[in-house]
């Protein structure tokens, strides 16, 4: 049931069918190793991480991106914040700022905050669910390893961490002079920023047999 | 020392050196021009991220302004000029500081996302505060400029190949495939 990625093997002079595993950092080629749960394998050249065996284990990663991806769409479209200041309330969503961005001329930056906090998890979490049902179901594709290694570029600029640390930040100092009420919206968002961070660590690292 | 010239991937040198290079000239518009555009209660402020950053000091908020300075001003600088040694070794051929650099290239992968930071920031008290006369918010081109030094800042990480401080041209290497 858990998802395989799998390595040209070659045999060994035990005649025994033994796996690469390559540094991507260093091009070091390595066997692959057997792991214990928590233990890390790291590059004997260069000391970079080659992959990490998790606590929760590959189901669990397929979980977090599933609930992940269930948390989409309440934390786009629960109210994110509310502002209270002299009497008048505002209702602010996920999007509110992108929305200013716009109409304030600056499209392409509008268009980039969108992709970083909101598309970017949003498509890394469904691609990590169908990889996820394709290998369970056995559908074997060309397009899933390709997809397998293009997703590591959406997940670089998935970043739904770095704008809750922002809100976090802009609600300090704005708490003195306007009263602020963190909605459902936030708190979905926050737990899809730590969904797509466990789905993703534990896809990206957790890949030995 | 191996020449440059030993190495088929001499491409991708150039490639990281001139994105670092871009991000380092938009540097200066995005340092230079303000970013945000404060009202409240009358007193109107327009912030470059280095005086966004004294005022969250004066007022106090020192915690803040420390975390917007290692994202906004800190980490940039110090991925250009992490970028420029390795650019720099890599030229040289492989050496005895491979293993550093390469723990280096690492830390720039992790920490390059955080500088987005500061533009989350200005989207997100733009679209929030809006009162009217009694308190608004609003961006300044200068944070596209700034967005602009992060992207380029990690297209140019990641098209740096760090296999090449190890004088292993990256199209020999045998790579995982699928079975």
């Amino acid at each position: 049931m858990s998802p395989k990625i799998h390595y040209e093997s070659t045999d060994d002079e035990w005649g025994a069918q033994v796996n690469h595993l390559v540094c991507r950092k260093c091009g070091h080629e390595h066997r692959s190793p057997l792991l214990c749960r928590g233990e890390t394998a790291r590059c004997m050249r260069c000391d970079s991480v080659l992959a990490k065996k998790g606590w929760f284990g590959r189901d669990a990663t397929f979980a977090f991106a599933v609930t992940g991806l269930l948390l989409v769409l309440p934390s786009f479209l629960l109210p994110f914040i509310t502002v209270r200041k002299l009497g008048s309330i505002q209702v602010s969503f996920l999007f509110t700022g992108v929305r200013t961005l716009w109409a304030d001329g600056m499209h392409g930056l509008a268009v980039w905050v969108l992709l970083c906090g909101g598309l970017a998890p949003m498509l890394l979490l469904m691609t990590l669910v169908g990889l996820f049902v394709s290998d369970w179901r056995g559908w074997k594709s060309v397009h899933a390893q390709r997809l397998a290694q293009a997703v590591r570029v959406v997940a670089y600029w998935s970043i739904p961490e770095v704008q809750v640390l922002a809100v976090l930040i802009a609600l300090a100092k704005m708490g003195h002079v306007v009263q602020v009420v963190l909605g459902p919206g936030f708190w979905c968002y926050a737990a899809l920023a730590m969904m797509t961070m466990l789905a993703w660590r534990g896809f990206d690292l957790d890949c030995l047999p | 020392m191996k020449p440059l010239k030993s190495f088929s991937n001499s491409a991708n040198i150039t490639l990281a050196a001139s994105l670092a290079l871009a991000a380092a000239i938009m540097l200066i518009p995005a340092n230079m021009l303000p970013i945000i555009y404060t009202q409240n209660a009358g007193r109107i402020r327009t912030d470059t991220i280095f005086s966004g950053i004294v005022g969250l000091c004066r007022q106090g908020w020192w915690s803040l302004g420390v975390i917007v300075f290692i994202a906004s001003i800190f980490i940039p600088i110090f991925k250009l000029a992490s970028l420029a040694w390795l650019i720099f070794a890599a030229r040289q051929g492989p050496g005895a500081h491979a293993r550093r650099l390469t723990r280096l290239y690492v830390v720039l992968s992790v920490i390059g996302r955080w500088s987005m930071l500061d533009v989350f920031l200005v989207a997100f008290l733009s679209g929030v505060v809006q009162f009217g006369v009694f308190a608004k918010v609003e961006p300044r081109s200068g944070i596209i400029a700034f967005a602009a030094v992060v992207v380029l800042t990690v297209l140019a990480n990641e098209a740096f190949d760090p296999r090449i401080l190890w004088g292993s041209p990256a199209s020999n290497t045998p790579q995982p495939s699928s079975k």
